[in-house]
This record gives structure tokens, C-alpha cells and sequence, in this order.
């Protein structure tokens, strides 16, 4: 080889070095800037010590201040109260929130922690994917630390139950629970909402008469099957119904459950729904907001989504944010009502607690603790938390006379709740978010795929297939 | 003679040496980007994971996904969807590449319009569909409600339950969201292909079609005997492509039908969405990735032997 081949190879290899050095550098960790060697004392007053970030995700945008936007009620209570948590810990901590999509947050926490990504220091929960944090250990046990704090006696003990994994371990810190309601045009139903299953068709008969429905919900197997969940679980659970038998199985194959099938069947065959409750993407909303549809069990934040609205009477509410469902309970065009139950049976829906959980890696554990303990010790700040947060009632007992929850919608809640016996639709289930679509998948062959399809068949092959699983 | 021999003998294993050292960053680069993701998806297949961790259980995966209903619905949905989109894709896209290669006036125009559907992300295309067949407030919904076009009761592509099948319990005939799922598929991949096919189609020598007709060759004939083997590599250039997105692509489906109504539109890659970031079932979703892989290599394979492409374009 001659010289210049040589030299021409030798600047090759290094220059393919230097290459790689930059790439590897480039996937380390920031170096720390060496301290810089002492020169003189200094002259100027130390400054003060920066404050520490306290990582967030929730599915609010504090920077999103559209008030047409979906979430503009918690993006508010996001914005002020960041500004309140970083001047009562002015100099110690500094609350950085990035926005996350409601129904991806979980998966995208579980696949941070396992590849060691970054994590926030609280992350926005939903009690029924606390089995699915546990079995990917994705959530620190917070049980030790929270029974320890003064706030922990004034705590609704079935919220922190829902907060509670297979294992016993606590993954949340409930600060809302969030009863499933019946949002009703109080003008349809001059009788009031039908009490019984057998009164709720007599009026499904006469307002089909009168061209409208009695009732949309949440018919479709869109969203991951989260319908099994909603307005499902508010008939099954009203007909006595259940998802498991207690010790971590499915049970489908139930009378009651095979009763409230046969009642959502009959709305479908006989067109006391309409089409549009099976279309999913939240479109089955459309028929109430219009009033086309008498009413809508959903959850009691609802109120934020359920908008513009037009009264049978045609009264509109068009601001196109949550205060026109408030205008509109506020003027007792909509009101707030238990679900029907078949005679001797206590209406029911779903019951949900969320709150806040600290998962593994989270590198300020300090500072949640610290916003943890600032919700729950200022009942003020927990009520606003519950009200705006999450828009459902209080968990912390001090915060549920707060003035906030002497309005229309919130005295009617707590109506619903004392009239019904709501509950979690996920019992003893530990794969939630696979049992939801199991159970929508079948109860949506058998109310709308085909109606003839032999119901407990179908609702064993479901519990069959859910149990096979492991 | 002896420093003669050295300097040859390190000259010869440099010369060896050269071209390795000119692909390492390639190849580096493929490693990172390709492989790695590639064997940790099949590391990942056969793991599950407990609040301790990572624990291998073999198979289970493979064998947990197999017995489920929707593996073997989805199975059916997939073959249905690709052969739909594909065979409607080629067919649409030669005829609008054969029309746009008679020099139309403003086929210009036309071109620039046509590539519209190709520059919009499938998700958003998907959505835009689902809103004009909403029941009861879409754009198109009181159109096809209507049972004077579509007894008894109208259509509602949405929600219309699908047929009886026909074999089994292979899903033909598709339900009706499936076949707008393939139209939505369609009118977005048309863009690409027609282009690829005109692109193809105007390296064919007008002499050669000219002699044809003069021979008596019908326009029918001309297609069959002289433009399609002429343009077959490109019409498998396309084939591939359509394999590749009809077997992979997710975005439509997620935001046209998200699988429904039901189970009806539940293909393969939807499934593995599901799996992995709705049921979060990590280790289920990269099984199902890895079968799905190796569908897609049967289905190239398969093409390739049939088609001999290789050896046509060799």
C-alpha cells in the first residue's frame, strides 16, 4: 500500500471514530457542568437555590384557554392551581405539566417505566386500571406513607378500597368519586322518569309516538369496549347484575344479566334507541344534545361534553362550554335521576374513584407527597379539586359541604347516589381493560349484531374466553 | 523482495478490510434501527410481565393469542380487506393511469388534483369518512337511509349488521363498514399507484401500440398482450406496496371504524394496536407482530414465485 492509501484509511477509521463518539455521547445523560475552581469569595448574596421540578401528567392543557374546548373546566383548574402550588412552594418546587391523551396515559406510563423512560412525579388515575399498574408494576405503594398522614381518617374508605390493588397495595390517592348518573329533559317525562323497567317501556312507547327516543348510551364496542363501563353497566347493575364472581373470574351467564340483555335488546329491536347509540366516537351524545333522545346514563362529568343543548321546547344553550348544562339544570330542563329497576331491585350505575398515583421512577417523590398533602389538607383546594379536577364529589369529607356542591347538579348527584346503589363495574376482575372489550364485544352481538343469537350462549363463551386467559 | 511481500500482503487486507469499514456506519445504523427492534420483538413475544418484571413463559403468548375468537376473526377480516383493497386499488389505478397517458388536456391538473387523497395522513382521512356516514347526522347518512336505494330500511354503514356468511365462518360477504373501509383504503392509496403505473406506462413506445392496432389489436388486447407484461415489474412494485400497507397500516382503521361495528373490521393490525396499547398485553401484541411478519414475507415470497418478477426484471 502505498503512503497515501494508508493515510487515506488512517483518517477513515478515525474519522468513523470520532462518528460513533459523537453518536454514543450524544445517548448519554447531560453531563454535569465541572464546578468551576475557586477564585475569589464572592462578592454578590448567594442566590436563592433553584426551584425543583414536579413533573405532572394530566389530561388537561394548561395552556389550552379556548373556552370551547372539551376539557376547558379542568384545563382552568389546571392553570390556577399550578399557579397556586408554585407560589405556596415558591423557591422549592415547580410544577411542569405535559398533556397526555386520556385513553393512552396508562399505556404510555407502563411503557416508560418498563424502558426506564422519563416518568412525571403524579400521573392522573381512573381506579379501574389500578389491577393493570399493579400486574406491570408501573405505581409505587403509597399504603405506608398515606395511613401515616392526618388526611388519610377523613377519606371515604370506598374510594381508597377502589384505589387498592390485587395485592393490597395502595396505587392511588383518590381526591374524586364520580357517580354514573341519568341526565334527563325533565319536560319528556311529565310523570317523572320512570321508576321501574316496566314503566320505562310504557314511556318508551308513548315518546316513540311522539317521534323521539327514550334513551341513548354508549352502545358501540368503540373506545377499547369502555361502553361496558357506562350506560351497560348502568342496566346490568340496576337489573342486580354483575361482571365476576368475586374471586377474580367472569361470570356473564347470570338471570339478571341475561334480563338486562333481553331489556337493551328490546330497545333496540322495537326503536326506542336510535342508531346512532351503536355508532361509537361519543356521536350517540348527538341524540340527547338535540333532545331527540329523552335521556343518557353516563358519568356525572358528562356535563362538560354534553353541550350545545336544545330543550324539546327548543330553548337552546349554545355557549358551547359546561355552563349549558348548568343553565339548563339550573332551569330544570335537564334533571338528574337514578336509572330504572326492575320491582324490589335498588337502581344502580358505576361508581368511580380517581385521583392521582406516584409511579416508580418518578424522581421528585418528595414534592408529590407534598402536592398530595396540599390538596388533601385545605378542603378548599380538595373541593375544587373534586369539582373542577374531575367534576364528580368530593372524597375528603370536610371538602362535601363546600358551597361548590350546594348547586343544582351536585345536590342531585348526591340524590342519585343515595337513591341507588352504585358500584364499581370491575368487582374482582384484574384484567380490566381486556374484560371490558370481552364484555362489550358480546353484549353488542346480542343487542344489536344479531338479536336472535341465544344469550346465555353468548355470555358464556365470553366469561370462557376472558377466564382462559390468564 | 521480503518488504516487497509485507507491504502486499498488508495492502491485500486492507483492500480486504475497506469495504467493511465503508459499510460499519450503514450497518451500524441498520443495527440500531432495524435489528435491535426487530429480535426484541421476538424476545418480547415470548415474555410476560409481573410486578416483579420480565419472566419468560415460552410460548404461552403464541398459544394465549391462537385461542382467542378475535385472532381467528381478525384472520378472516385481514384476507377479506387485502384482497378487496388491492384488487380494487390495481384495477382503478391502471384504468386512471391509462386514461391520464392518452394526453388529455389538463391531465396536469388532473394529476396535481389526484395526489391530493396520497398528501393527508390516513387517520385524518378515516375521520372525515366516519363524519359523512354518521346515523342520522352525517353529511351522507340521509342518502343512504334512504329505503327507496337501500330496502328495506336504508343503510347505515356504521352500525348495518353484517351478512350471513356464505363459507362457514369466513366473513363474506363483508359487512358494510368493511367495504367503506376498503373504499376509504382505496381512494387514498390510488394517488401512488396510479402515478407508479403512469410513470410505467409512459415508457412504452407509442410505435409498439401503434403497429399493434395497425395489426388489428383491440384496445382490450393491446392491454393484455403488450401494456401489462410491459408494465409488470411496476404492477408488482404496486402489489408489494399494497401487501405492505393493507397488511401493517392501522391509522384508517382506527379512525374510520376503530374495529367495529362489533368485531366486523377487526384486522390483523388493529388487533395488535389493541393488544398492545389498549389491553396493554405487551407480550401477546409482539406475537402477534412477529406472525404478522411473517405473513407479510409469505405474502412477498408467495408474489415473487408467482409473478417471477426477479427473473422478468433480471
Amino acid at each position: 500500500m502505498n503512503a497515501h492509501g494508508k493515510s487515506g484509511l488512517m483518517w477513515l477509521a478515525v474519522s468513523l471514530m470520532i462518528v460513533l463518539a459523537l453518536v454514543l455521547s450524544a445517548c448519554a445523560p447531560a453531563a454535569t457542568p465541572a464546578p468551576s475552581q475557586p477564585t475569589q469569595a464572592p462578592a454578590q448574596p448567594t442566590p436563592a437555590p433553584e426551584a425543583k421540578v414536579f413533573a405532572t401528567w394530566y389530561q388537561f392543557d394548561q395552556e389550552n384557554t379556548d373556552p370551547a374546548s372539551d376539557e376547558a373546566v379542568g384545563n382552568a383548574w389546571l392553570r390556577e392551581n399550578m399557579a397556586k402550588f408554585n407560589e405556596a412552594f415558591a423557591g422549592k418546587y415547580k410544577w411542569v405539566n405535559t398533556p397526555k391523551a386520556w385513553d393512552k396515559m396508562d399505556a404510555e406510563l407502563i411503557a416508560a417505566v418498563q424502558a426506564g423512560g422519563e416518568v412525571p412525579d403524579i400521573i392522573q388515575i381512573t381506579d379501574f386500571k389500578i389491577p393493570m399498574h399493579a400486574k406491570n408494576g408501573s405505581l409505587q405503594d403509597l399504603r405506608a406513607w398515606a395511613e401515616a398522614q392526618p388526611w388519610y381518617a377523613g377519606m371515604d374508605p370506598q374510594a381508597l378500597k377502589t384505589c387498592t390493588g390485587p395485592d393490597g397495595g395502595l396505587y392511588c390517592i383518590p381526591f374524586a368519586e364520580i357517580p354514573y348518573v341519568v341526565f334527563v329533559w325533565a319536560d319528556l317525562f311529565p310523570n317523572d322518569y320512570p321508576k321501574t323497567i316496566d314503566q320505562f317501556l310504557t314511556e318508551a312507547e308513548r315518546l316513540k309516538g311522539e317521534g323521539r327516543y327514550i334513551m341513548t348510551y354508549f352502545g358501540s364496542t368503540d373506545k377499547g369496549g369502555s361502553g361496558a363501563t357506562r350506560g351497560v353497566w348502568t342496566v346490568i347493575s340496576s337489573f342486580g347484575g354483575t361482571y365476576d364472581d368475586g374471586k377474580g373470574n367472569m361470570l356473564l351467564n347470570t338471570p339478571e344479566n341475561i334480563a338486562a340483555i333481553e331489556f337493551l335488546r328490546t330497545l333496540t329491536v322495537k326503536g326506542y334507541v336510535p342508531e346512532v347509540t351503536f355508532a361509537g366516537g361519543f356521536q350517540e351524545e348527538e341524540a340527547f344534545k338535540d333532545s331527540s333522545a329523552a335521556s343518557i346514563p353516563t358519568a356525572l362529568f358528562g356535563y362538560r361534553y354534553l353541550r350545545p343543548l336544545t330543550a324539546p321546547d327548543g330553548t337552546k344553550y349554545e355557549t358551547m362550554t359546561e355552563q349549558d348544562m348548568l343553565k339548563a339544570i339550573e332551569d330544570g330542563k335537564v334533571v338528574l335521576r337514578p336509572f330504572a329497576a326492575p320491582e324490589g331491585k335498588k337502581p344502580s350505575g358505576g361508581l368511580s374513584a380517581r385521583g392521582v398515583g406516584i409511579p416508580k421512577g418518578a424522581k421528585n417523590r418528595e414534592a408529590a407527597e407534598a402536592f398530595i398533602n396540599w390538596v388533601l389538607t385545605h378542603s378548599d383546594i380538595a373541593a375544587d379539586y373534586a369539582l373542577r379536577g374531575e367534576s364528580g364529589l368530593p372524597v375528603l369529607f370536610a371538602a362535601y359541604d363546600q358551597p361548590q356542591f350546594q348547586g343544582k347538579l351536585h345536590q342531585q348527584a348526591k340524590a342519585v347516589v343515595q337513591a341507588s346503589a352504585l358500584r364499581s363495574w370491575r368487582g374482582s376482575l384484574e384484567r380490566t381493560a381486556e374484560a371490558q372489550m370481552i364484555i362489550m364485544n358480546a353484549v353488542y352481538k346480542l343487542v344489536k349484531e344479531d338479536v336472535t343469537a341465544d344469550i346465555p350462549t353468548v355470555l358464556k363463551q365470553a366469561e370462557d374466553e376472558y377466564n382462559a386467559g390468564k | 523482495m521480503i518488504k516487497g511481500l509485507t507491504i502486499r500482503r498488508k495492502q491485500s487486507r486492507t483492500d480486504q478490510s475497506l469495504p467493511i469499514l465503508l459499510l460499519l456506519p450503514a450497518l451500524i445504523v441498520l443495527l440500531v434501527v432495524q435489528f435491535f427492534p426487530a429480535f426484541y420483538t421476538i424476545w418480547l413475544s415470548l415474555q410476560e410481565r409481573f410486578p416483579t418484571g420480565w419472566q419468560f413463559v415460552g410460548l404461552d403468548n403464541y398459544r394465549l393469542l391462537v385461542n382467542t375468537s378475535l385472532f381467528k376473526e381478525s384472520i378472516g377480516h385481514t384476507i377479506v380487506f387485502l384482497v378487496g383493497y388491492i384488487v380494487l386499488t390495481l384495477s382503478l389505478g391502471f384504468v386512471l393511469a391509462s386514461i391520464l397517458n392518452t394526453r388529455l388536456r389538463l391531465s396536469g391538473f388532473y394529476l396535481a388534483l389526484l395526489f391530493i387523497p396520497w398528501t393527508l395522513a390516513d387517520i385524518l382521512v378515516g375521520m372525515v369518512f366516519r363524519l359523512l356516514v354518521y346515523p342520522d347526522y352525517g353529511i351522507l347518512s340521509g342518502i343512504l337511509g334512504n329505503p327507496a336505494l337501500f330496502p328495506p330500511k336504508g343503510l347505515s354503514v356504521l352500525t348495518a349488521a353484517r351478512p350471513a356468511p356464505l363459507f362457514g365462518s369466513f366473513p363474506f360477504p363483508p359487512a358494510p363498514a368493511m367495504v367503506y373501509l376498503i373504499l376509504a383504503s382505496s381512494w387514498r392509496a390510488l394517488p401512488f399507484i396510479t402515478l407508479l403505473l403512469l410513470a410505467s406506462l409512459q415508457t412504452i413506445s407509442q410505435e409498439i401500440i401503434e403497429s399493434a392496432r395497425i395489426d388489428g389489436a383491440n384496445t382490450w388486447g393491446i392491454a393484455r398482450h403488450i401494456t401489462i407484461p410491459l408494465i409488470f415489474p411496476t404492477l408488482v412494485v404496486a402489489l408489494f406496496n399494497l401487501i405492505l400497507t393493507g397488511v401493517n397500516s392501522v391509522g384508517m382503521v382506527f379512525s374510520l371504524t376503530a374495529g367495529g361495528p362489533g368485531t366486523a373490521t377487526f384486522v390483523m393490525s388493529y388487533l395488535l394496536y389493541n393488544l398492545g396499547w389498549e389491553r396493554l398485553r405487551f407480550g401477546q401484541a409482539a406475537a402477534l407482530a412477529v406472525m404478522m411478519a411473517l405473513v407479510n414475507w409469505a405474502l412477498i415470497g408467495g408474489t415473487m414465485r408467482v409473478t417471477r418478477v426477479d427473473e422478468r426484471t433480471a
